[in-house]
This record gives structure tokens, C-alpha cells and sequence, in this order.
């Protein structure tokens, strides 16, 4: 018998029972609610007549429909706020923890969560968001859920779900200095594109993994879904176990290290058969930046805008076109100096706080071109507040970027928060989608500190050749 | 929902590759816009032009297609978001069936769960297929489920494969949950072994620990009601689990006939450690033959004093079935849902300096004292705050701080400054004393959450009980401050008296107690579902026509306080 994938591991311990068709019925250990899901959900679930299984598993926060003005209350995004109050009555009514606008621990599920220590090497974590595969970061089994598995993930604390088939990209040797855990994820999907993971579950493994700081694997797993896969997942190590300890909701003490010496048990045995591999060299990737309307549509800072004409799949070739027009770019220009109009900093790609230091330090005290309006939206409560104690919100401030409320924000624009049809924003988030920023709006996809230079330069930049 | 056998109609090719849900609905309509009105919105960027004009060119536009409830797409439909809301509008707009080489997976799923089958062929079938819809007179296709048997506009069978879960699912109109509901034994069984190897993922595992309840019934009608409070308690042990040890200690009249003591120091211990005190009334005229000196302490006034319980709440509710009972109108009370949150340790009850002097004169002056500090405002208007989080998020605060500015003003001032640091969402407004007084009995359902100092708040939680028609419904809890160890001193009790003159008869009505425990449920133990599922018993009992003699109308029956607690475990039981 060949050996297991960590994430057979989790799950086989987490099924159940077997379902006909292949699928699973898989016990969670953490669901996570948000603002666009939580209400309609407890509203839909009371009309059915069901009550919440485990209310002491299920943790709820708004981020994706609040405000992100400065002095912001329930109501300043009312619809934000409607949600808001039907996911505050249904928390209250079925004894669910609910981390409120104003809380220390309040931000994106995301964000928060991982830093409350919510989120556990081999926990199975479910969220009605893609991006729930960041959680995979700790070593959590993550899958992201729709609107009708969130009530049965309330009725029921379990899962129907189909077991997805494995899949291991490595990322061997060592970051070129000015190349961030961004840079690497968003080469990755422009190598292996959008659909590739659709249908597994992906483990990232390699060298570059171990030395990667938790904020990193985070960001990593948090675009596994740009991949095509509900789930990215890595090994807990060290790192992990270091990052979890003292955690307002991590185990203390002695069942601390019991559950450590459980974790240690969590990795993919040296014999474990993966349905797919792919490597990727990691020292040739440069910093990343998008041209197009999909995670795939990226290209290294220094490079061409592609030429459809060049495509020979013609759908492929018919998707550039669409893209270019949209973007309002030309094939073959250099994507640098590409004037643009936004910066937007934050999301659960990228707003944590390390996040926020390495744009800081990108900036090195230069202020914002003039006409490019620059946003800071820290992931979470605890970020911004963390980042205001080391002066990180000062120095955004005199560069010229406003700095705001934690939450989803610009990233999708659900809380009003968008951008001008045709206006252009360089954007650390995770989607360049058609619309996501607004209707019209152009988004390109980078790292912080591409984000910070762009913001300087106002026009897309290399951050490379900035120098500090 | 519906069950799925055949669909035929229109079917419309839309063969575009990497179709994601953000076309298929834009994220900024997945607000405020309800399921079931998605359809509209349905490919809007596609289907309208940016003045909203339709785009005519757009397939679904045509008129042929105007109808389709079938669609033909290219590879990887709906991938992308996970919304659901992209399902929804697709149903909405009135497609039925979706057929592709792949889709987005989380979407693919969805399909099943809201009544949209997803059928996938391969590629150069879903491309011949799409050519023949558009090339033939009407565009009609019918896809059989039961059969797995698309049937093309020219008549050409073509079959495809369904999970066969989800097939029968689609097939039954089968609700997921019911279906996962019927293992929950299994799911229970998997938790609890789970609990062995891997306690930590259970948050109950820091908390969980058998909870101390101390029943002290005290006089009058408190030892017959609390006995139905016992009874259902024990109905939560079990058949809920409820993790709790009953306790008991005499209290009142009754510990003074077997101890020679109100309060004997075994009693105080007791209620020192008890999680949560569940009391019946006090209050008796026996009380005149206990020697005054050892009646000088009232002994639920010094529980209140010393476990600082300062956190009064009573929740006043109308229910439909005893509108009558009230001498309001019924339509001034209907649907009634008010929290009276009443601070309980401060103010003129227990200011110093306070006496009777003789006066030269002849006469008498009489002194009482109100006075608050910010602190004990702070900490009731925070209780106040928090408990409207989880209801309506409005809050009223009650003063009389055009006369009484000093107090008044102290208490109207810092509830306004606590809300504008700390609670900016919560929409707080202020009242005068005697207008509120006016207002419960006028208007009461303009009220949600009511917080008020000490005497007022006795005052006008009297008023409020005549609007929910009965005292025997009307429970109470009060509070002490949350410890460092997460517990909190609490006191539950009906706010009815000890009823010395219907005492022993078995007439009481037990429902404000019983209400009392559900309020621990909620409150002490974080069991609101629980605490849910005892109130909705109590109403269901009420409305399949219970009633003790407070509650009842002339010429309805009326049953003992014993029947009264069983018609309520008789509730719990249907509702298991």
C-alpha cells in the first residue's frame, strides 16, 4: 500500500461516513462565517427549521460588506449594515461567537482568524469564501463552501464532499532579493494556469517552503483557488508551532503540546502518490505583475505585454483580445511606465502586517505621485492597530495613502468601495477579474512593494530599481 | 424544493470559454438582492449596454433564446467566485440546466444544491450540439434526469451521467440536511471520539464543566413552582445533555422552622459558589414571628449587595394567545419584544446618607440618597450596549436629568460618551422618566432594549409587565460582572411576589420561572439554542391553550401548576 498525502491524512480522520457517489461526509472543526453569508444563512435556516449543530465551532466576523471610511459605524455602508444586524441576531440567537466591527479582533476571515489561532494544523476549516484556502498555510485541511453548505455546515457541523485528487508543486531553491511570496504564487499560476488545479487539492512542498515565514505561506495558499483548487495546503513545522503558541484560542500548556506532538504526525509520507507534480525553479521568478483579466494573465515587471496574434488556441487567442481591450493595453509595449490611477494595499492576499512593512519600506519615505489616489486597508483590527504602535500608519499617511478600516474593501468592491470605470489600480489583492474592482475598473495584480512603487512612481514600476 | 424529472425548452449556446461567475452575476448585485429577484442581473455586463439599453446582439437577447431553460457553454463555466448567488441568478432567469466539457467546481456543486442540473459532455459533443441548436427552426432540447438522455432539436439522443446521489437527490427534491440529519447519531459518535485524541479543537473543553445550580424556592408559592423548574431542568439533563448539578438549599420561612436561621452559613456558601441561583419568591407573614434582630438582614437584598448583582434584565414579550390577559389593546401590544435592562445595586436603595430624624418642630425629616458613579453607569450601559448587539442594535436610555441634573445628568452624559467611544453602531436615544412611563403603555412597541437606573427601572418594569398581560409569565435575571475566569454571579427569578394567599393550593402559574431558567440557559450557561427551545415550548403550551388561573379568560379551563409544567415538557418532547 503506497503511503498518504497529508491531506488524506486529515480528511480520512475527519470522514464520517461514506456517502454513495463518491462523496464523503467529513466532520468540521472550524467554520467561519462573514457578513455576506452569516445572516441570509441564519435566516435560511431558521425558515427550515433547523438549529446550529455546534455553535461553539462556528465563528462569524463581518469584513466583506462593512465600511472601510475612517470613524465608520454599522450604517455608514447600509446594506453593509443590514447584513451586519441579521448576522449580530443570528450569532446572539444560536450562542455563535461573533467578532464585531470595533473588536481587536475583527478584519477579514481570513486574517483574523489565522492570528487568533482559530486555525489549526489538521483542523478541517470551512468558509463560505474561495479564499479559504488560506487557512492551508497551518496545515489545516481548508475547503471553501457555497451558500447552501453553510446552512448544512450550521445543521449538521459536517460536509458532503468529494474526495479531490492530490496534487504537489514544489518550489526548489532560493527568492531573488525584491521577489515576495506574491512574486512566486502569481509566477506559479502564469506557469501553470487557472484551470490546472481544478479537482485537486494542492500541497506545496519544496525548500522554499520551510523558510517561509507564516504570513507567507498564507499568501501562497490564499491564491490556491487562482489555481482552479478549493484547497492549498502545506506541512506544519517549527515555524508553525512557534507562530500558534500563546494564541488567544490555541491550546495552552500541556494540551498544547499534546496537540504539537499530534502535529508532527501531519505530513505527506516520502512514498505518498500524488495524481499530479509540478515544479517550479523558484530563483528564476522576478517580481510579478498582471496585463490581463485573469491570476494567469502575468508576466515578470520587466516584460512585453503578449501579442494574441502570437496564440494558436483560438479561444485562448479570442480571451487576449477581450482582455487587452478591457485593460486598455497594447500588445508588445513594456508593461512598465504604464500610467495608473490607484493603490490599493490590503485584502487576505496581502494585509497582514509584514504586508505592510515590506510596502512601507518599498515607499522609504518618497510620497505618492500626485495623481494616483493609494489605499491602506489593514487585513485586520490587530494589524492596523499593531501596525499604528510601530508607526507604519504615520509613515503611509505622509507618503500621501489614506489609511482605513479593516475589512474586505477595494479588493471586490461589496462594501461601494470600487474604482472608475477605466481608471487603473495596482492592487495587492488576488482577482483582476472583469468588474471586481468596479464596473471598468483595470486591476493589476503585485506584491506590496509593487504596489508601493507604483504608487511612487505612478505609473507601474519595478521596485527593483527603486532602491531604498 | 422542487423535484427534477424532464426539462424542455429552449435551449441557448453560449460557447465562450472560462465563463466566471463574476460575469454571470456582478459582485455588487449580490447585495441587496435577494434570491429569487437574481434573474435580472443575470450576465448583466453581457446583456445590457452601460446606458442599460439590451445589447441586441447578446445570444440570450434573441428572441429565440429569450426563454431558454437550457444553456450550452463552453469549458470551464462558472469558474471563479464561489458564489452561489451565480446559480440562483441563472435559476432565476430561468435556466434549468446547464450543459459544458467542465465547470468550476464549487459552482458545479452548487447546481445540485439549488435545483440546476449540470450536465458535462465532452467537448466536441457540447460543440456539435451547440452548432445544431443554432441552426435549427426552434431550439428545442429536452433533457431527461430519470433517463440520463439529452434529446437534441433534430431528435438525436445523447447520454450523459449524473452522481447518482446527486441524481437521486434532484430526482426526490431532497434536502441535504434532512439526509445528513438521519447520521447525526453518527456524527455525535464521531465527535465524542474525536474529543479523545484531539481536545483541543474543542473550545467546550476549556469551558466545559459541570455547571453548579442552586435552587433556593423560598416562600410561598416559590417551593410548588420550583418544583416544575426542577422538572424541566432535569428534562435538559436528560435529553439535552445539559452538562449541570442541581442543588438545593431552603431558604426564607422554611430555613428559619429547620435551622433556626435565615440564612445559615452552609446556605451562603452554597450561593457563594453556585454558577447560578435559581430562586422562587420571598415573602410571608410568618416572617412578624421571627425575632426582629434576626430578621434585620433581607436576605435577597444582601445576595443582590454582596454578589454585586447589578445587571437586572427583564425581558417583556406578548404572546399572541394571552393578548386578551392585558388591559391594553391588543393591537397596541401585539408583537411586543422589549429588554428592560435595570441597574440593581445603586442609587437612592442603597445611598448614604439615608435616615429619619426627629425635627424640634414636632415632625419628622426623612433622608434618601441617589447617587451614581461613572463606573456603575459605565457597566450597566455596556450590559445594555452588548445585549442590543445581538437584537435590533437600538438602545433608549432613561433619566430625569431636567430635574435631577446631577444624577441625571452624570448618567445621561456618560451613557451618550460610553456609546460614541465604543459603540458607534448602536442607535441610542434618551427619554424622560415620566414619558417613558407614558410611552410603555402607549406605544410600547417603539421599545427595544430600555436601560435605566435603579428606582425608575422598578418603576417601569412593573408598567411594562401589564403589557405583556400576566406577572405569572414575566421572568428576571440579574447579573453580577463577568469575573476574570469568564463566570458571573446570577440570580433568576419570576418577578411575580410569594402569592402568600394562593400558597400550597397548586394554582400558581410556574411559567415565569420556568422562563427564568431559560434566561440561565441563555445567560449563565451559553446555551441559547437551548434557552430558544424552552421558550418556544412555553409559547407552544400557551397557544395549544394552557392556562393556570392568572392567565386565563372567563370560561376557559384551568389547570394546576403541575399540568402546567408537564404541558411544557410535553412541548419539549415534540420538539426533540
Amino acid at each position: 500500500m503506497p503511503g498518504r498525502t497529508l491531506f488524506e491524512k486529515i480528511w480520512t480522520q475527519h470522514v464520517v461516513a461514506e456517502l454513495s457517489g463518491d462523496l464523503s461526509l467529513l466532520a468540521v472543526d472550524r467554520h467561519f462565517l462573514h457578513d455576506l453569508e452569516g445572516g441570509p444563512n441564519f435566516i435560511r435556516l431558521a425558515k427550515l427549521g433547523y438549529r446550529v449543530h455546534d455553535p461553539d465551532l462556528t465563528y462569524a466576523m463581518p469584513d466583506h460588506a462593512i465600511a472601510s471610511s475612517p470613524g465608520r459605524t454599522t450604517d455608514t455602508n447600509p446594506t453593509g449594515g443590514r447584513l451586519l444586524r441579521e448576522m449580530r441576531r443570528g450569532a446572539f440567537a444560536s450562542g455563535i461567537k461573533l467578532f464585531d466591527i470595533g473588536d481587536e479582533s475583527q478584519g477579514i476571515v481570513h486574517v483574523a482568524a489565522p492570528e487568533m489561532g482559530l486555525t489549526l494544523p489538521g483542523a478541517t476549516v470551512v468558509c463560505p469564501d474561495s479564499h479559504t484556502c488560506t487557512h492551508g498555510a497551518f496545515g489545516a485541511l481548508a475547503i471553501a463552501i457555497g451558500s447552501s453548505e453553510v446552512a448544512h455546515v450550521l445543521a449538521t457541523q459536517t460536509l458532503r464532499q468529494k474526495k479531490p485528487k492530490m496534487m504537489r508543486i514544489r518550489f526548489e531553491g532560493r527568492r531573488a532579493s525584491g521577489v515576495s511570496a506574491k512574486d512566486v504564487i502569481l509566477a506559479t499560476i502564469g506557469r501553470l494556469g487557472t484551470a490546472v488545479g481544478r479537482g485537486y487539492a494542492v500541497e506545496y512542498a519544496g525548500s522554499l517552503v520551510g523558510e517561509l515565514t507564516i504570513e507567507e505561506r498564507l499568501t501562497i495558499c490564499n491564491l490556491s483557488i487562482e489555481l482552479g483548487s478549493k484547497t492549498g495546503i502545506m506541512t506544519p513545522d517549527d515555524t508553525t508551532y512557534q507562530y500558534l503558541a500563546g494564541l488567544p484560542y490555541a491550546p495552552k500548556n500541556a494540551l498544547f503540546d499534546q496537540a504539537v506532538a499530534h502535529w508532527r504526525k501531519l505530513s505527506s509520507d516520502d512514498d505518498a502518490l500524488f495524481d499530479a507534480e509540478h515544479t517550479i525553479h523558484v530563483p528564476d521568478i522576478a517580481p510579478q505583475i498582471t496585463w490581463g483579466t485573469s491570476p494567469q494573465d502575468v508576466i515578470d515587471v520587466s516584460g512585453r505585454i503578449p501579442d494574441p496574434s502570437g496564440e494558436p488556441n483560438a479561444d485562448r487567442r479570442k480571451n487576449m483580445e477581450a482582455a487587452l481591450k478591457y485593460m486598455g493595453l497594447r500588445p508588445g509595449d513594456a508593461i512598465e511606465g504604464t500610467p495608473i490611477d490607484w493603490v490599493f494595499i490590503g485584502s487576505c492576499t496581502n494585509g497582514r502586517l509584514s504586508d505592510l512593512r515590506e510596502a512601507v519600506t518599498a515607499l522609504a519615505g518618497r510620497k505618492v505621485a500626485p495623481h494616483v489616489r493609494a489605499w491602506v486597508v489593514a487585513g485586520s483590527e490587530a494589524v492596523k492597530r499593531a501596525a499604528e504602535r510601530e508607526g507604519l500608519d504615520r509613515k503611509f499617511l505622509d507618503a500621501g495613502f489614506e489609511w482605513r478600516e479593516p475589512g474586505c474593501s477595494m479588493c471586490l468592491g461589496a462594501n461601494g468601495d470600487i474604482i472608475a470605470p477605466g481608471e487603473r489600480s495596482v492592487s495587492t489583492t488576488n482577482r483582476n477579474f472583469v468588474g471586481r474592482q468596479g464596473p471598468g475598473a483595470r486591476t493589476h495584480l503585485a506584491s506590496p512593494a509593487m504596489a508601493a512603487a507604483a504608487a511612487v512612481a505612478g505609473h507601474i514600476a519595478d521596485v527593483r530599481k527603486l532602491g531604498h | 424544493m422542487e423535484k427534477y424529472k424532464r426539462v424542455t425548452g429552449a435551449a441557448a449556446p453560449l460557447m465562450r470559454i472560462n465563463i466566471d461567475t463574476e460575469v454571470v452575476i456582478p459582485i455588487n448585485r449580490l447585495i441587496g438582492n435577494k434570491r429569487g429577484e437574481l434573474g435580472r442581473y443575470c450576465f448583466e455586463a453581457w446583456r445590457y449596454a452601460p446606458d442599460g439599453g439590451e445589447n441586441s446582439e447578446f445570444v440570450l437577447n434573441q428572441p429565440r433564446y429569450r426563454a431558454a431553460q437550457i444553456l450550452v457553454a463552453g469549458d470551464n463555466f462558472g469558474c471563479g467566485s464561489s458564489r452561489e448567488h451565480a446559480v440562483w441568478s441563472l435559476a432565476d432567469f430561468g435556466f434549468r440546466c446547464i450543459i459544458a466539457p467542465s465547470f468550476g467546481d464549487i459552482f458545479y456543486w452548487n447546481c445540485f444544491q439549488n435545483g440546476v442540473l449540470p450536465i458535462r459532455l465532452p467537448e466536441d459533443q457540447v460543440k456539435k450540439l451547440a452548432a445544431e441548436i443554432e441552426a435549427a427552426d426552434q431550439p428545442l432540447v429536452t433533457v431527461d434526469l430519470e433517463t440520463q438522455a439529452i434529446t437534441t432539436p433534430s431528435g438525436h439522443k445523447i447520454a450523459f451521467t449524473t452522481d447518482p446521489e446527486r441524481r437521486d437527490a434532484l430526482l426526490e427534491g431532497l434536502d441535504d440536511i434532512g439526509m445528513t440529519l438521519k447520521l447525526d447519531a453518527q456524527i455525535r459518535a464521531h465527535q465524542r471520539r474525536d474529543h479523545e485524541s484531539r481536545p483541543w479543537i474543542y473550545r467546550r473543553e476549556e469551558t466545559a464543566r459541570v455547571a453548579r445550580l442552586l435552587i433556593l424556592a423560598g416562600d410561598g408559592i416559590g417551593p410548588e413552582i420550583l418544583a416544575e423548574v426542577r422538572k424541566v431542568a432535569e428534562w435538559f439533563i436528560a435529553k439535552r445533555q445539559l452538562s449541570v448539578e442541581l442543588r438545593e438549599e431552603l431558604f426564607g420561612i422554611s430555613a428559619w422552622k429547620a435551622h433556626g436561621d435565615l440564612m445559615r452559613q452552609q446556605t451562603w456558601d452554597e450561593i457563594v459558589a453556585a454558577d447560578a441561583i435559581l430562586f422562587g419568591a420571598t415573602g410571608s407573614p410568618e416572617y412578624e414571628k421571627i425575632p426582629a434582630a434576626a430578621r434585620k438582614v433581607d436576605q435577597l437584598l444582601r445576595m443582590r449587595k454582596e454578589l454585586d448583582l447589578f445587571c437586572n434584565l427583564r425581558p417583556v414579550r406578548t404572546l399572541p394567545a394571552l393578548g386578551a390577559s392585558s388591559s391594553l389593546r391588543p393591537e397596541v401590544i401585539a408583537d411586543c419584544d422589549m429588554m428592560i435592562v435595570r441597574e440593581l445595586c445603586g442609587g437612592i436603595y442603597f445611598g448614604e446618607p439615608r435616615g429619619r430624624e426627629k425635627l424640634n418642630s414636632g415632625g419628622e425629616r426623612a433622608v434618601n440618597t441617589c447617587m451614581y458613579t461613572t463606573g456603575e453607569v459605565e457597566r450597566i450601559a455596556r450590559a445594555a450596549f452588548d445585549l442590543a448587539r445581538g437584537r435590533s442594535g437600538r438602545v433608549c436610555s432613561v433619566d430625569k436629568s431636567n430635574v435631577l441634573t446631577e444624577t441625571g445628568g452624570l448618567w445621561r452624559d456618560t451613557v451618550q460618551a460610553l456609546r460614541d467611544q465604543y459603540y458607534p453602531e448602536i442607535e441610542l436615544s434618551h427619554m424622560y422618566v415620566d414619558n417613558c412611563a407614558m410611552q410603555l403603555v402607549r406605544a410600547p412597541k417603539q421599545f427595544d432594549v430600555l436601560v435605566t437606573e435603579n428606582l425608575f427601572g422598578d418603576i417601569l418594569s412593573d408598567c411594562a409587565a401589564m403589557v405583556a398581560g400576566s406577572l405569572g409569565m414575566l421572568p428576571s435575571a440579574s447579573l453580577g460582572p463577568i469575573r476574570p475566569d469568564g463566570g458571573r454571579h446570577a440570580l433568576y427569578e419570576p418577578i411575580h411576589g410569594s402569592a402568600p394567599d394562593i400558597a400550597g393550593k397548586g394554582i400558581a402559574n410556574p411559567l415565569g420561572a420556568i422562563m427564568s431558567f431559560a434566561l440561565c440557559l441563555r445567560f449563565s450557561l451559553g446555551l441559547a439554542q437551548e434557552a430558544d427551545r424552552l421558550e418556544r415550548a412555553v409559547d407552544a403550551a400557551i397557544s395549544h391553550g394552557a392556562r393556570t388561573a392568572d392567565i386565563a379568560q372567563p370560561g376557559e379551563g384551568v389547570i394546576s401548576t403541575k399540568a402546567m409544567g408537564d404541558a411544557v415538557l410535553a412541548e419539549l418532547e415534540k420538539m426533540q
